[in-house]
């Protein structure tokens, strides 16, 4: 790894981290903000909740109405979009374009030039990809543990707490490597953004499509968001082994497979 | 470093899926040489330059740059090799400053900012500007200073004075003369053949991926290739010089008649020989013809 060049990623990277954090952690103190709100008025709430479609619910990441009346069901169920919908965003954006960005915006004919190894470009920015993914996550997750504190109405499990946290960081982390993937397969330079934004999103709507459509359950297998459980409010509510093994397995399959793309890939200005 | 050779190129080739970029690319260059690489735009000069530099990966064939693998030991070669793109952006929202600084830090030597200093003084550049506000011009200022900072030993330079105006460009080949006398090889490639002229002592000219020529400047001058203008007093009958060793025959207003000839000049006067002619010019072709000619075979 290359300090240098770590230290001038982090640098260009830090105002896109900050409005980032700043967005989702309004939107989850916003979100929890109305939590006392929704427990005072639960009767009419649940009622108008009811009548909501279940796959409108299950899109919006409420699976049980019920489980609303809890905090720790509450933040789940609300903060599961920003979480893991946008932290994915970020994540994917984010790494898709750290190799790319330096092909189309011409800056890699002065990069690759300098005593440095493919290795030490691609670690040294993948290494950012995971302290910005990381910082994130850490932000959000503070500013989650700080507003459930603030408005639970009892106690809460913080063990299913860090268990979501950690559930969402991995998610994170494989979208990050699927984005530095694609920018490493792609024949020639040019901004993916779009592309992986969509891609985040479809794999979201096929997850919630799983879900409410029994037939095609088994689609929700294509999308990681699958592997994330959010059910807080169940006593057995652990660590799955397997989940975390395939976060694990499939970000190490992707990180890899990019790694070597990138030490054979012709650069063009 | 091989025998002498800061470059070795064996064999080399690259194609683009089916499309050719070069092949079979063989060439030495020597410790302290300004060599000149001409050829037209896709000639495969910058596929050449950036398979060197390790942007893009041979085909076939391989490189050396003082005895290294361009491959395997692109570090150790990058430490001591400055290059100058033809095209290339610094990050826009970097100082210039910043951005050569930046780049000095790769080197983990001293004495760099003040070699920064220098030659930001030299090129009369605002080392406090925005690399996005910069003028074309400027932006290769940057360039040039960027792949000298750490004083290289070799210095590879494509299409390098582009933007640049005469003033800056006499500047510039002046510290290349300097850098040169102190023992930089220069590797530069350009289709603007008076530059190489000014610069080189010896050239390879490709053409279609191709090497088709390689030697020195002055001998390539003055090979027997000749640049020859008769005056007729009538109508010139051009079909009569159409012989082995005349290529480019032109006629042209007031009865004159042009070609380039390489062989004996006394075929030409017997040529002549009972011919009315008011004048006979054979002169040393500009090098641009010289490179036409070779082009043209």
């Amino acid at each position: 790894m290359n300090r240098n060049l770590f230290m001038k990623e982090i640098k260009r990277n830090r105002v896109a981290l900050f409005i980032w954090m700043a967005v989702i952690v309004l939107l989850i103190s916003v979100t929890m903000s109305v939590f006392r709100t929704f427990i005072a008025n639960q009767s009419k709430i649940m009622g108008l909740l009811n009548i909501i479609p279940g796959g409108l619910l299950e899109f919006k990441g409420i699976s049980d109405v019920n489980a609303l009346l809890s905090v720790m069901g509450f933040y789940a169920a609300n903060n599961v979009i920003y979480m893991m919908v946008l932290g994915s965003i970020f994540s994917i954006v984010l790494s898709a374009n750290i190799l790319l960005k330096e092909e189309y915006n011409k800056t890699a004919e002065y990069l690759i030039t300098k005593p440095l190894t493919r290795t030490d470009i691609f670690l040294s920015k993948s290494v950012v990809i995971l302290v910005n993914i990381f910082l994130l996550n850490l932000a959000t997750s503070l500013a989650g543990l700080i507003s459930l504190e603030l408005v639970k109405n009892g106690p809460f499990s913080l063990k299913a707490f860090s268990l979501l946290s950690l559930y969402t960081l991995l998610l994170n982390i494989l979208f990050g490597a699927i984005g530095l993937f694609i920018s490493t397969v792609v024949k020639r330079a040019r901004p993916i953004t779009t592309f992986c934004i969509g891609l985040v999103l479809v794999l979201y709507f096929i997850y919630t499509l799983s879900k409410i459509t029994g037939s095609i359950s088994w689609l929700g297998y294509l999308a990681p968001f699958r592997f994330v459980n959010t059910d807080v409010t169940n006593p057995a509510y652990g660590l799955e082994l397997k989940n975390i093994a395939y976060f694990i397995i499939l970000s190490a399959v992707f990180a890899v497979a990019s790694y070597r793309f990138y030490i054979k890939r012709d650069i063009y200005a | 470093m091989i025998n002498g050779h800061t470059i070795d190129i064996e064999d080399l080739s690259k194609f683009y899926g089916r499309v050719k970029g070069i092949e079979n690319i063989n060439l030495t260059i020597n410790r302290g040489e300004i060599f000149g690489f001409i050829g037209p735009n896709g000639a495969g000069k910058s596929t050449t330059i950036r398979i060197l530099m390790n942007l893009i990966f041979p085909s076939g064939g391989h490189a050396k740059i003082m005895g290294m693998d361009v491959i395997k030991q692109t570090r150790e070669i990058k430490m001591v090799t400055g290059y100058i793109p033809a095209d290339a952006s610094a990050y826009s929202s970097m100082e210039v400053g910043e951005f050569l600084n930046y780049c000095g830090r790769f080197y983990k030597k001293s004495g760099i900012e003040g070699r920064i200093k220098d030659l930001s003084e030299l090129f009369e550049l605002d080392l406090k500007r925005k690399v996005e506000d910069l003028s074309s011009g400027n932006r290769k200022k940057v360039s040039i200073i960027q792949s000298l900072i750490h004083s290289p030993d070799l210095l590879i330079m494509d299409e390098p004075t582009t933007g640049l105006d005469p003033l800056v460009k006499a500047l510039f080949f002046d510290l290349l003369r300097s850098e040169n006398t102190r023992g930089m090889t220069i590797f530069f490639s350009s289709h603007i053949l008076s530059e190489v002229q000014l610069l080189c002592k010896r050239v390879a000219i490709i053409k279609e991926g191709k090497i088709i020529q390689l030697e020195d400047i002055e001998s390539l001058r003055k090979k027997q290739l000749k640049k020859v203008l008769i005056e007729f007093s009538g109508k010139p009958d051009s079909g009569a010089f159409s012989i082995p060793g005349v290529v480019e025959i032109k006629t042209g207003a007031g009865n004159i008649l042009t070609f380039l000839f390489s062989g004996e000049i006394s075929t030409i006067i017997d040529l002549l020989s009972g011919k009315m002619i008011n004048n006979l010019i054979i002169e040393e072709p500009s090098l641009d013809e010289i490179f036409m000619h070779y082009y043209r075979i």
